[in-house]
């Protein structure tokens, strides 16, 4: 097994086609999209059933790659979060095909 | 008193009442997502092709062209109040106001809907050209409320990964103005020959489609009343509720300059007055993402929306049958 980050993104989205754009900037070879069903934070519940616009959804982005690309991707991601809902933690991981990511 | 009563007691707003109160009382029904938003999709294109049918018939002329223009003007101008309204009787941020603001000018759809059987209901005729209107009264509060906000100190500046280009996709190629402009193209095009063969689909269900549809607006409504009313103080919440009166007045005085028929007059006034909640939050969370869409939402589908099914469909129509009665 090898090492790698595991960044996880919980975003608006609306925003998320700008974070996916961000990972692909920094060389990640990949990222998944997943939709969230419903949470609590900044003091609001939020679920997808309340907005006909879909505007308020959130969506989950999982993302594996080497310490300088996630890194690198972190930098970006740190500014898109200044603006956009979201919370995102980066951990170590290990994978079993380290030529992938 | 006839108009009000037939409108409450009307199989839609009482299927809205039903899901806004089982969701205030924390119900977990639910209507599910993708099935709710083919209901949108299917209203939006029956309401287009009767339009487009009805423009088929000639009825697109100068007056309506005049209307069209008065429309567009009123939806840039409207986001302007609203935003003057809400930084002198509220507490909300400069972008929370410009992009509250944003939705009191645009429209809602499905309350544009409700007008349309509540005028049918209360024995007005309605030109088709008014779908066009909707359409078109979607988009100039979003560039107006952007101005607003570029103005001020609420300046979106530059977001990492944004493009030039997704904000006018979203405005310009969102669901409700494709799907609204291209089925009124369809309509003209194939006219009542064409609208013959889609009848069965597209005519005689859509009044029970409208009640599924309400029943889940209801719901949404509810949830989003129940989960963000903690954001809104006194002076947003008195917003929701006097900003359509505000915006109905103006509407009825464009009405009565383009001496509109009452059932027109009723239309363009509940267009006015109605705020959006489709278009209008995707525009926002890309333009202004720093506004917070618990107060937008909350406020255009939890207040005005309800306000606007409930007291302001009667009140629209008896304000467009008295500027009617008063230019005859």
């Amino acid at each position: 097994m090898h090492s790698r980050l595991r960044l996880e993104l919980i975003i608006e989205r609306m925003a998320a086609p700008r974070a996916c754009k961000l990972l692909e900037a920094a060389g990640l070879t990949g990222y998944t999209v997943l939709p969230a069903i419903s949470g609590f934070g900044g003091e609001t519940r939020w679920s997808r059933d309340t907005d006909m616009s879909a505007s308020s959804d959130m969506v989950v982005v999982i993302s594996i790659g080497a310490e300088a690309q996630v890194h690198a991707a972190l930098n970006q991601l740190e500014n898109l979060l200044g603006s956009h809902i979201g919370v995102l933690s980066v951990g170590e991981v290990q994978v079993l095909r380290p030529g992938r990511f | 008193m006839d108009i009000a009563l037939g409108t409450l007691l009307s199989p839609i707003v009482l299927f809205f009442l039903l899901g806004l109160v089982v969701a205030l009382l924390r119900s977990q029904m639910t209507i599910p997502e993708a099935f709710a938003k083919g209901l949108a999709i299917y209203l939006m294109m029956s309401i287009g092709l009767k339009g487009g049918v009805a423009i088929s018939k000639g009825d697109l002329g100068w007056d309506a062209g005049f209307v069209m223009i008065s429309a567009i003007a009123l939806s840039f101008l409207l986001p302007v109040i609203a935003y003057a309204l809400l930084r002198t009787t509220t507490r909300l941020s400069e972008v929370d106001a410009a992009a509250t603001a944003a939705h009191y000018g645009s429209i809602s759809i499905v309350t544009f809907v409700a007008a349309g059987q509540a005028t049918a209901a209360a024995g007005l005729e309605t030109s088709g050209y008014l779908v066009a209107v909707a359409a078109l009264m979607e988009v100039p509060a979003i560039i107006s409320a952007l101005i607003i906000a570029q103005r001020g100190a609420a300046q979106p500046g530059s977001v990492a990964g944004s493009d030039r280009g997704e904000l006018a996709r979203e405005v310009l190629l969102n669901a409700s103005v494709v799907v609204l402009l291209g089925s009124l193209l369809i309509g003209w095009v194939t006219g009542e020959a064409g609208m013959k063969t889609v009848a069965p689909f597209f005519v005689e269900p859509f009044q029970g489609v409208l009640c599924l549809f309400l029943l889940d607006m209801g719901l949404s409504a509810g949830r989003g009343l129940r989960n963000g009313w903690r954001q809104l103080g006194p002076g947003t919440i008195a917003f929701g509720v006097y900003m359509p009166l505000v915006s109905a007045s103006l509407a009825a005085g464009v009405a009565a300059l383009n001496e509109m028929g009452p059932g027109d007059a009723a239309l363009l006034i509940t267009l006015a007055a109605s705020a959006s909640y489709i278009a209008v939050p995707a525009a926002m969370r890309l333009a202004l993402p720093k506004a917070k869409p618990s107060i937008y939402l909350t406020l255009s589908l939890g207040i005005t929306f309800p306000f606007n099914l409930i007291v302001g469909l009667p009140l629209y129509i008896w304000l467009a049958n008295a500027i009617s009665a008063g230019a005859a």
